[in-house]
């Protein structure tokens, strides 16, 4: 059963992937970002990784895409973006990603309720595994994890920072 | 982890320390003088806390880290050079930009990323030190916003980092996928247990080879170094030169060594294709350059060219070679952008050939120095670059490598033409009533460096024994 649901779950990855790159409202591309991310969600579950998979859930759809989305709409003050919302909100947008959302959902339905044993070659890591795993052997690369992360705040933090001074700059002489 | 584990990652626990140290004092109160003192003492620090690591090499921190003495020399290489690249960095950012403060955290996060590189034997570690050390240099390479070429050189770097590291990413899928392992002598015991190199590793590694290629700059993903060097700040330019490319360039070293890479000739066509178009394209695309950054850049694509061709030579004397071109490469880089830094004024940086017509004449000391930096790149005896390429050549030698050197020789020669160009435009006498745009900074610290790195670039170049007999008791471990 693993192969057909495994096939169709990746060529909604692949096709969703397309679809973000092909966007070209940020909005649209995001939504289809959610359901490739879903997509690869499902591709985990297969393989015996279901905390991953809740993980993906979780953290990338849920978390971070709903962090874009805020900073998307947050940028997009002023009158035109209620009516730019308005547009977003065409059937014609939302009803595709929605079809191979539908998709995924029937396949992680059908698969939950099967109710079948895993696959021979596949090995399922529950997460216990994964926090021995990451809590002792690998707490160093969790460290590392940490000063990347600290990296890329600093660095965002700066650069945000500059942006804000020069616009207030153009301001400044719009006035004048 | 144990006691000796603390003592063995010394250099890179002091450098996260001072890390997050640096950032709750700029998040308190801001004082460039302030946090650019602790920067400077905790580089300090760190060196010193690679001498009681000595004690304990060879150790592994299993299974990600290993601390030998080939990855402990490189540590304070790094160190050294990291340190060098700050003392430069003060005046310059000083003039420059009114938040200086943040800079000094992401060189020191940088760093680190360096030296997890030189010390990692699993691919976790690397790819970690490898993004830990990208998404540093993001933010110090558009660092002046200001400047209107920097978010360009930004954007372009984040571009293709983001993209290199997902070829990487995907290479050591395909490679896990086979072998089963991520540490890098496990993969070469499976790869010695299958008894050759199936398609999906092959492909898998030359996806890896992108990755790490792109960081080096070789060809042919060497497009953004040019726009790169052009736009970021003077010393994250020496940074990316230097220690960005010599902590990859150990990485590459370790984990062929770790593979047998020499008994898969596939792999060693591979690099030596790229090592002859490196050394080709860097060459011939810096003749007809008018900056000083893009010619430095293109040279440092040719280096690497020159640094492949020891790396491929398959003899212990290859690897010699290769550590000590490092060193003086590393002396020779950070010494011509250090000359361009104290030639720079606050308004402008002085990167055209123009700015440096007849400065013989106007500052004979940084003329020396710079005339000195660029006979070194150019391989001219006396200097650290001269034994470095001899070493190369012996390497060569030895590993009956006559292809690959006689290439290193057209292009030796090649590279001398544009170096001398510079340095005959320096001792041109200019014309009566000629004014320079640039009026240089000189500020005595970064004069002061110059004068460091010129003495060990000539000492290098007059006793190499001492450095080499160092590199020598290194590397006998690793073949």
């Amino acid at each position: 059963m693993i192969g057909p649901a495994f096939y169709i779950a990746a060529a909604i990855a692949v096709l969703a992937t397309i679809m973000v790159i092909t966007r070209y409202n940020i909005m649209h591309a995001l939504l289809y970002l959610v359901v490739s991310l879903l997509a690869v969600a499902v591709v985990l579950y297969l393989y015996g990784a279901p905390f991953m998979a809740a993980l993906e859930v979780i953290v990338y759809a849920g978390a971070i895409m709903v962090l874009l989305i805020f900073f998307v709409m947050m940028l997009n003050l002023g009158k035109e973006s209620a009516e730019q919302e308005k547009l977003w909100l065409k059937p014609r947008i939302w009803i595709f990603p929605s079809l191979l959302c539908i998709i995924l959902l029937g396949e992680l339905v059908f698969l939950v309720l099967q109710n079948h044993q895993p696959a021979a070659e596949v090995k399922i890591v529950d997460p216990r595994a994964v926090g021995m795993a990451l809590f002792g052997p690998y707490i160093l690369a969790v460290e590392l994890a940490g000063m990347l992360l600290m990296a890329g705040i600093v660095g965002a933090y700066h650069l945000g920072r500059q942006k804000e001074k020069t616009l207030h700059r153009f301001l400044e002489n719009n006035e004048l | 982890m144990s006691f000796v584990d603390f003592l063995s990652l010394g250099p890179l626990i002091t450098l996260s320390a001072a890390g997050v140290a640096t950032m709750l004092m700029v998040a308190a109160w801001r004082n460039h003088r302030i946090i650019y003192s602790c920067t400077l003492i905790a580089f300090i620090m760190a060196m010193m806390a690679v001498i009681p690591a000595i004690k304990y090499i060879p150790h592994t921190y299993p299974p990600l880290l290993v601390i030998d003495e080939f990855s402990l020399f490189n540590t304070g290489l790094i160190l050294v050079a990291g340190f060098i690249i700050l003392l430069l960095s003060f005046n310059y950012f000083e003039e420059r930009e009114e938040r200086k403060e943040e800079y000094y955290i992401l060189l020191i996060l940088a760093t680190i990323g360096a030296l997890v590189l030189v010390v990692s034997r699993h691919f976790m570690a690397l790819f970690l030190g490898l993004e830990i050390l990208s998404i540093s240099l993001y933010g110090l390479i558009a660092y002046l916003r200001a400047r209107e070429r920097s978010d360009e050189a930004g954007i372009k770097y984040l571009m293709l980092a983001a993209l290199s590291s997902a070829f990487l990413l995907f290479g050591m899928a395909l490679v896990y996928a086979f072998t089963g392992h991520m540490d890098f002598p496990g993969i070469g015991a499976a790869l010695r247990q299958a008894g050759y190199l199936p398609v999906s590793v092959m492909a898998g590694f030359g996806l890896m080879l992108i990755g790490v290629g792109f960081k080096l700059g070789i060809v042919p993903f060497h497009m953004w170094a040019p726009d790169i060097y052009e736009g970021a700040p003077l010393p994250v330019a020496a940074f990316i030169a230097t220690i960005s490319k010599g902590a990859i360039l150990v990485l590459l070293i370790r984990f062929y060594q770790d593979i047998h890479g020499n008994d898969y000739p596939m792999l060693w066509w591979m690099v030596a294709i790229i090592a002859v178009a490196s050394m080709f394209a860097g060459n011939w695309l810096a003749l007809t350059q008018q900056n000083i950054k893009r010619i430095l850049a293109y040279s440092s694509i040719a280096h690497m060219g020159y640094i492949l061709v020891a790396f491929l030579s398959g003899v212990q004397t290859g690897l010699e070679a290769l550590a000590f071109y490092l060193v003086a490469y590393f002396i020779t880089s950070i010494g011509a952008f250090g000359v361009v830094i104290v030639m720079s004024s606050s308004l402008q940086d002085a990167e055209t050939i123009a700015d440096y017509k007849g400065l013989f004449w106007r500052y004979p000391w940084v003329a020396t120095v710079f005339t000195a930096m660029l006979l070194s790149l150019a391989g001219i005896p006396l200097t650290a670059g001269f034994i470095g390429k001899f070493y190369v050549v012996m390497a060569g030698v030895n590993g009956h490598q006559w292809f690959l050197l006689f290439m290193l020789v057209i292009n030796s020669v090649i590279g001398l033409y544009y170096y001398i160009r510079l340095v005959a435009v320096m001792f041109a006498v200019p014309a009566n009533g000629e004014q320079t745009t640039v009026v240089p900074a000189l500020p005595i610290a970064g004069n002061i460096t110059l004068v460091i790195l010129t003495i060990l670039l000539i000492g290098l170049g007059v006793y190499p024994t001492a450095m080499m007999q160092l590199i020598q008791q290194m590397m006998r471990i690793l073949v």
